[in-house]
């Protein structure tokens, strides 16, 4: 018998060892989140700056969502510039970096101290986001197609990286003051470079490929998604010159320029919905389905902070923290649930199972996890954020205390999922 | 399915085996999945060349699905030389799934 390999000069994806790292840093940290959360539900009902919600925030937005963001996109950037990662070195180089910075800023913002341990944080965490921007720009650099999803991450990039450098600078500008304001003054800058430049940008530009592809669609619009390009870019940098040269009741137009632009995406993915020929769709796609609604939710939530401001100069509290929670734990939280699943297994398949092609029957990647599981994360998931949400709004203790309990009950039953997925052996 | 080949029963024997061979992801079989493109069959060399494709190019599950159909082809024709080319021309797109798949896919 002649046996032979198959011919597949462009077919090797990136590595797991290099994917699966941030993945189970992710998992973990939204577990330390959610626990945080639930010790410290009292501080939800105060103002927003403090020191145990910023710690939540940044461990929600850097251990959680970007890494696990930064993880998948080492696996899927291959898939959108249909090119190779420039480097498995530097994609190391960034966990390691990140995975040090991430816990000694959410200490020094635990404790309020913004002295060495945090400042090294921070230093570290802009490091990191260095060596995955090099990295990112040279594999997009060396591939032979360039296309509007790579230019979304592309720029979701860059836009991170503006966010974490000038998170460093505020942190500097706690202990030695050298900008103009306090670093409360700029923390809607901060905030919203990463959440609109940062987490929507990607996130568009990665599900505008990825959903097509998982409900097999015919659908394609590549202007759309060009339009929705500029008009998040456009309104991202309209904000930030109304934040420095005009009054705070101009961002009304940015946030009408973004509404527009989040509801022009909804429009894609209904079209790519509509267009399929895969029906079934599954509870993983489903979930990721309602976080491309969710997005809606906090713009909604801005328009209405804007315009109280406008009309009474006072800031609303419980809207406030309302606005960041439903980012956090409910937009980019649930996009997280949903597409872990529908990622992961995969990656671990292909490291347990693929030398084993052909060689006898195999487990669906979709064996790798329990559906049963993952059913009880989402239904305590959706009730824990909407007990959560109420909390907020009435404001009321005694509600908050159970929606954090079975947030941490989600973060629980990801975790026992994700190890499952992570540990598992060919039988 | 539109599957070039110079060889009709031996194509049929090639596919018989190849219906086995799925996409993890989607769990259609990789010919109504419209992966695969041509079989040629050389009798002289003893060796078949298959030109098949993936849903998108580097699919992380691209290794696994085209050492799979190695495997198939080698088990269906132990003796001869298999060789497996990738190409992305043309690219697939979901034209290329067959009525039966689109069938499968729709229910």
């Amino acid at each position: 018998m002649i046996v032979s390999k198959p011919l597949s000069p462009i077919i090797s994806t990136t590595p797991y060892k290099v994917v699966l790292p941030f993945y189970l840093y992710a998992a973990l940290s939204f577990l330390a989140a959610t626990l945080l959360l639930f010790f410290s539900t009292d501080a939800f009902l105060k103002h927003y700056f403090q020191p145990h919600i910023l710690a939540i925030t940044h461990i929600m937005a850097l251990g959680w969502a970007t890494m696990i963001i930064l993880g998948a996109s080492h696996q899927l950037v291959p898939v959108l510039i249909e090119g190779k990662l420039y480097s498995n070195t530097l994609a190391h180089t960034s966990f390691i970096l990140a995975a040090i910075g991430i816990p000694l800023l959410s200490y020094g913002f635990y404790e309020f101290n913004m002295g060495a341990p945090a400042k090294w944080g921070g230093r570290f965490v802009v490091l990191a986001m260095l060596a995955y921007l090099i990295n990112i720009g040279k594999s997009i650099a060396k591939s032979k197609n360039e296309n509007v999803h790579a230019v979304f991450v592309f720029t979701s990039v860059l836009w991170l990286l503006v966010t974490v450098a000038l998170g460093l600078a505020l942190l500097y500008n706690f202990t030695f003051p050298f900008m103009r304001h306090d670093s409360v003054h700029y923390l809607p800058l901060h905030a919203h470079i990463g959440i609109i430049g940062w987490f929507l940008l990607l996130v568009m530009g990665v599900a505008s490929r990825l959903i097509p592809l998982f409900l097999i669609s015919k659908y394609s619009n590549p202007r759309l998604l060009w339009a929705i390009y500029w008009l998040i870019n456009f309104s991202l940098v309209a904000f930030i010159l109304i934040f420095y040269f005009l009054p705070l009741s101009f961002s009304l137009i940015p946030n009408l320029l973004l509404i527009t632009a989040v509801l022009l995406f909804i429009y894609y993915c209904r079209a790519a919905y509509h267009q399929r020929i895969r029906k079934k769709v599954d509870e993983q796609v489903k979930l990721s389905i309602l976080s491309a609604v969710m997005m809606a939710l906090p713009l909604v939530f801005l328009g209405i902070i804007l315009a109280m401001f406008i009309n009474r100069h006072t800031e609303n509290n419980a809207l406030m923290v309302a606005y960041g929670f439903i980012i956090f734990f409910g937009w980019l939280t649930a996009i997280i649930l949903g597409m872990t699943f529908k990622t992961l297994p995969f990656i671990v398949w292909n490291k347990v199972y693929h030398r084993k092609a052909g060689l006898g029957k195999t487990p669906n990647p979709k064996d790798l996890f329990s559906n049963t599981v993952f059913k009880w994360m989402s239904v305590a998931y959706l009730l824990g954020f909407c007990i959560f949400i109420c909390g907020l709004f009435f404001p009321n203790a005694h509600l908050l205390k159970p929606g954090a309990f079975l947030l941490l009950l989600t973060a629980i039953l990801y975790n026992w999922n994700v190890l499952k997925i992570l540990n598992h052996k060919a039988p | 399915m539109n599957i070039t080949t110079n060889n009709e029963i031996k194509c049929n024997i090639a596919l018989s085996g190849l219906y086995n061979v799925y996409d993890p992801e989607i769990g259609l079989n990789v010919v109504d999945l419209g992966l695969i493109y041509e079989l040629h069959f050389d009798e002289e060399q003893k060796s078949i060349s298959c030109s098949m494709t993936l849903t998108t190019e580097f699919c992380p599950m691209g290794e696994s699905i085209t050492e799979n159909v190695t495997t198939s082809l080698q088990q269906s024709f132990a003796d001869y030389h298999i060789t497996v080319n990738l190409t992305f021309e043309p690219h697939w797109n979901v034209n290329m799934v067959s009525e039966e798949g689109r069938e499968f896919l729709g229910r």
